[in-house]
């Protein structure tokens, strides 16, 4: 006889684990808007995404109280111990996002008067579709416990890694135009924030792979590379 | 993608928000117990006690041995008045009228304000007619036995006993008994359902039932817990009263300490005392 028990307990988890979902979907509109912006030396939508950030910040205390709560009244153990703790830091690296979209869209305001490099802007554009993607596939590997989609996370990380090193070629192949050379400088580290944005999801990744094995380890990191 | 605001980027599905976590906010105070201390003969057992209990919710009260928190639980329904010596000063204003006034029939008070105790203690009877039996002496006995199926129903226990209610409630088990003893409390309607360590001669599967149980029975009764189980009332209560010992050259007497939102006691007590408790540092 395997009745449901504690059913306000395993609520408030479920609830807790929407919430955080929902703000992974808001940090994927900001991202969307923020490519969008950058793409179109769009002040104005630069702006919004500056103000959206709020809402995903106000998301982001919302689940760390039910978290809290969660830790102070309901002691939890086992796997939903580990979802608490996956759910904590994972809440973290979606903040960091929105942050990251932030940095972009107050760089895309200062220098959105600046004549843009095409082919940047293009390989800018590969590389948000390629966080979104990123992002998607760690909130749903999250969502489905998915260990095998948690781990691909590591060779997409790949492909917006080396559309970083490419960015940044190409800045050094106008550096010599100084019309162009803040412009470029600035583009550098947007392409550096979104190179992080996927670092982000990798971690998710990784919290998605302690919830389901129960063992604390990094995917890859400098020291031990991927392929490695 | 021409995007030129946020609103027509990627449109998303918004999870449902959070339900409200409960609060005493707007809610209509069901005790309000001004300055009441109670003594046993000449010993003070808690003292000066200050809180106001809100409809539909749990209030748990907690704290060391000895610190008073199941007389003053008892001083809720004049159940002390049962204990010879037993002296009330201060008040107890339940919807706004002192249980302790002049011409206030305590049993009236007991029909509005039920208790649960410790042990559960069933009748030597049937499992129905323990929750008959309030309900034939108050005289009322119309509709018997769709009150005594609600009553059942409500403690989570009805399609446990459904096939068996002229069985002996002897037969049952520690935590059935338990949800029959709180279904005889309930079968009554009172307003308030008082519980005096309801969990503590259960194993942890009864016990979570009936903190289950309490989380649905708030919607309809205000419910006050007194609980040695910190965690239990961490886990039900939304507010959480300590109540420590506070020394003195004649022994000692109970003091409420704090007492604010569970989460709260539970996350930031205000009080030192409180902290040292909920930490299990001291206490």
């Amino acid at each position: 006889m395997a009745e449901q028990m504690r059913v306000t307990f395993q609520d408030e988890l479920e609830q807790v684990e929407a919430a955080l979902q929902e703000e992974g979907d808001y940090v994927l509109r900001s991202l969307r808007a923020t490519v969008n912006a950058l793409e179109q030396a769009d002040s104005e939508l630069a702006d919004e995404v500056i103000a959206f950030d709020d809402e995903i910040d106000n998301r982001y205390f919302s689940i760390q109280e039910g978290i809290q709560s969660l830790l102070a009244r309901q002691t939890p153990v086992a796997v939903d111990l580990r979802l608490v703790l996956a759910m904590l830091h994972t809440n973290l690296h979606l903040e960091r996002m929105g942050d990251y979209c932030v940095t972009i869209a107050k760089l895309t305001k200062l220098a959105s008067d600046a004549e843009q490099d095409e082919r940047l802007v293009q390989a800018f554009e590969e590389m948000g579709q390629r966080a979104e993607e990123m992002i998607r596939v760690a909130l749903v590997s999250f969502q489905r416990r998915d260990l095998a989609g948690a781990s691909s996370l590591v060779d997409l990380d790949e492909l917006i890694d080396r559309a970083n090193r490419r960015a940044v070629e190409r800045v050094l192949d106008f550096a010599d135009d100084v019309s162009k050379r803040e412009w470029g400088l600035r583009m550098i580290i947007v392409s550096r924030c979104l190179e992080r944005i996927g670092d982000h999801a990798v971690d998710i990744g990784e919290q998605t792979a302690y919830l389901i094995t129960g063992e604390f380890r990094e995917f890859t990191d400098a020291s031990h590379p991927a392929g490695s | 993608m021409d995007t030129d605001t946020m609103d027509e980027v990627a449109p998303i599905e918004i999870a449902k928000p959070q339900e409200a976590k409960r609060s005493a906010a707007g809610r209509e105070v069901v005790f309000d117990t001004r300055d009441l201390s109670i003594s046993y003969g000449k010993s003070l057992a808690v003292g000066g006690v200050t809180l106001k209990a809100y409809e539909n919710l749990v209030t748990a009260i907690i704290g060391p041995s000895g610190c008073g928190k199941s007389t003053f639980l008892r001083s809720l329904n004049r159940m002390n008045d049962l204990i010879p010596g037993a002296r009330v000063d201060g008040e107890v204003l339940y919807h706004d009228q002192n249980i302790y006034a002049n011409g206030v029939d305590p049993v009236e008070v007991r029909r509005r304000i039920g208790m649960v105790f410790q042990k559960p203690n069933p009748f030597p009877k049937s499992i129905y007619d323990n929750v008959a039996w309030g309900l034939r002496v108050l005289g009322m006995k119309d509709g018997l036995d769709d009150r005594v199926q609600r009553a059942l129903t409500q403690a989570a226990l009805w399609d446990e006993v459904k096939d068996r209610l002229k069985k002996g409630a002897f037969g049952l088990s520690g935590g059935q008994q338990q949800r029959l003893c709180i279904a005889r409390a309930i079968a009554v309607e009172p307003d308030v359902v008082l519980l005096d360590e309801p969990a503590s001669a259960l194993d942890p599967i009864a016990t979570a039932k009936i903190e289950d149980l309490m989380h649905e029975l708030k919607n309809d009764y205000t419910l006050v817990i007194v609980t040695h189980n910190m965690q239990q009332a961490a886990r039900v209560a939304d507010m959480t009263a300590f109540f420590s010992l506070e020394r003195t050259e004649s022994g000692g007497h109970g003091v409420l300490v704090e007492y604010d939102e569970t989460q709260k006691i539970f996350t930031q007590p205000s009080d030192k005392r409180t902290e040292g408790y909920v930490t299990g540092r001291f206490g």
